[in-house]
């Protein structure tokens, strides 16, 4: 297969996701409330912070919202190290096929390549040393809009047509978000900006209160959701300054 | 018969020759550092000759395209592997060269037996800073060269060292003095390569010529006009400005337009 970066690791020696048991009492890092819909101007993906092993906090300020490239995102809820990886090697996936093929990878040839990479880690999933089960969003060039996709950890690729939650909190909100988008004031589709974002910290907000494995808002700590919206200029960040005065302004309920 | 020392010389000269001669009519290419980034350009006929190879690598080539295919995929298997087996700041043009195509092309050029590589290659580089910005040119027989503010690919040494002759005159800052400045500078190199196979072959490197030393701006632009028919311009950026890793970008022909003299845009397609 012509520009394939993976296929050119595997013959340079790489292996990927080498399964292996799970130690007795062995607590892995895992990461958690993910969630992605689309609002007016395209899509808007969202992560907490928070990666945890058994009930111990690891880390506080992960970022499950990654960049692959200018116009796709991945969104991560499973073992870090696995995602992390995957990440990366599509990163490198896209732009090898850019710069070799002299033509931009397809979206539909972008969902593949991850549902490779995550058949591919299936015995270490099932082990339970690298279970993934991530959110691929993106603009797709070819039908001009913005588009969602979630994976199980067998690798099986789902559209969400309206919205998709991955990670242990997610449980909490998917229930909130089909009702809202059913019988809310509007539905999240017809969004403008601020109100998607809004929706998003709360539904965190949400996830966080009866997930312990989800971050939320630490105001304390100034730490914030990452929030990225995708529209057919590319990706962009909400800086966390803007999350700040929307959450004091719209999210927090003051006594 | 190449196991003595003299047949073998006698066959690399020959080399050089065959290669000089495929090279001759090969269209020169200009890089030039700006006060953004850096412009790789030229002129083409149908297959593009500017690529990206890195996140902030770019390559700019003359010769037979399917060498410069090959060598491009060599360059970006490598640079691909090392960025991500090790760090996107672990790959650089000065290593990708001098450890990885600049020996492949001397070994390519030495073996008699086999077929050379019929190319110029040259690489630019963008630095984390401007002051870091380069370019390394590497010649058919593998020799290979650092350069900084600005670098030239033409048919002879003779023709290049006219075009940076040209090229020191000059006074760029923003990308518009860089495209203008590049297209002059690509012009003085491609009228000289004419005015040489025009001379014919019997003293083909004799010639500096005096009407070399200053050369009007509306000879440039004359010349131009008359490549123009039958190729377009091709400009490519290394752009510090671009958002996210891969600083490389193709100059379309929209934004190419408004920077050029106006009776030089319609040919753009």
């Amino acid at each position: 297969m012509q520009g394939d970066f993976y296929q050119l690791l595997k013959e340079q020696g790489y292996v990927f996701g080498t399964p292996g048991q799970v130690g007795v009492g062995q607590e892995l890092t895992t990461a958690t409330t993910i969630l992605a819909f689309k609002y007016r101007e395209g899509v808007l993906v969202a992560g907490d912070r928070r990666a945890t092993a058994g009930n111990m906090v690891m880390y506080d300020r992960t970022d499950k919202v990654l960049e692959i490239d200018r116009y796709s995102v991945m969104a991560i809820a499973g073992v870090p190290a696995t995602a992390y990886e995957m990440a990366r090697i599509l990163e490198h996936s896209f732009k090898y096929y850019r710069r070799t093929q002299l033509q931009e990878l397809s979206f539909e040839g972008k969902l593949r390549a991850l549902s490779k990479l995550l058949k591919e880690n299936v015995p270490a999933a099932l082990a339970g040393t690298g279970a993934v089960a991530p959110i691929f969003a993106g603009y797709d060039a070819r039908y001009e809009t913005a588009k969602i996709y979630f994976y199980d950890i067998l690798g099986a690729e789902f559209e969400g047509v309206e919205y998709a939650v991955s990670g242990s909190g997610s449980s909490t909100i998917r229930g909130i978000l089909h009702y809202l988008n059913t019988w809310g004031e509007q539905p999240l589709s017809t969004m403008p900006e601020e109100q998607a974002t809004v929706q998003a910290l709360r539904l965190l907000t949400s996830a966080a209160e009866f997930d312990s494995a989800t971050g939320g808002v630490n105001r304390e700590a100034g730490l914030y959701p990452v929030i990225k919206f995708i529209t057919a200029d590319g990706i962009r960040m909400m800086p966390d300054l803007q999350l700040q005065s929307l959450f004091e302004s719209r999210v927090l309920r003051s006594a | 018969m190449y196991e003595e020392p003299y047949r073998w010389v006698e066959a690399v000269r020959n080399r050089r020759q065959y290669l000089d001669d495929q090279l001759k009519e090969g269209a020169p290419v200009v890089g030039i550092a700006y006060e953004r980034g850096i412009l790789l350009m030229t002129m083409s006929k149908g297959t593009p000759k500017l690529y990206e190879i890195y996140d902030r690598l770019a390559l700019g080539g003359m010769g037979h395209p399917a060498d410069l295919e090959k060598l491009r995929f060599n360059l970006l298997e490598m640079a691909h592997v090392e960025g991500f087996n090790r760090s996107a700041s672990d790959v650089t043009g000065s290593r990708l060269v001098k450890y990885g195509i600049a020996p492949v092309i001397k070994q390519a050029f030495e073996e008699v037996f086999k077929a050379p590589f019929i190319v110029k290659i040259l690489l630019a580089e963008l630095g984390r800073k401007a002051e870091k910005d380069g370019f390394l040119t590497i010649n058919y027989d593998g020799t290979f060269e650092e350069k900084t503010q600005y670098a030239v690919l033409a048919a002879t040494s003779v023709v290049e060292q006219t075009m940076i002759g040209y090229l020191r005159q000059q006074s760029i800052v923003s990308l518009k003095d860089a495209v203008d400045v590049a297209i002059r500078t690509w012009a003085v190199g491609d009228r000289a390569q004419q005015l040489a196979l025009e001379e014919g072959e019997d003293h083909d490197e004799a010639r500096t010529g005096p009407d070399q030393q200053v050369i009007d701006a509306e000879i440039l632009y004359a010349h131009l006009r008359r490549r123009i028919a039958e190729k377009t311009i091709e400009c490519a950026l290394l752009d510090r400005h671009v958002q996210g890793p891969s600083k490389y970008r193709a100059l379309e022909a929209d934004e190419l337009r408004t920077m050029l003299p106006t009776d030089l845009s319609p040919s753009l397609a």
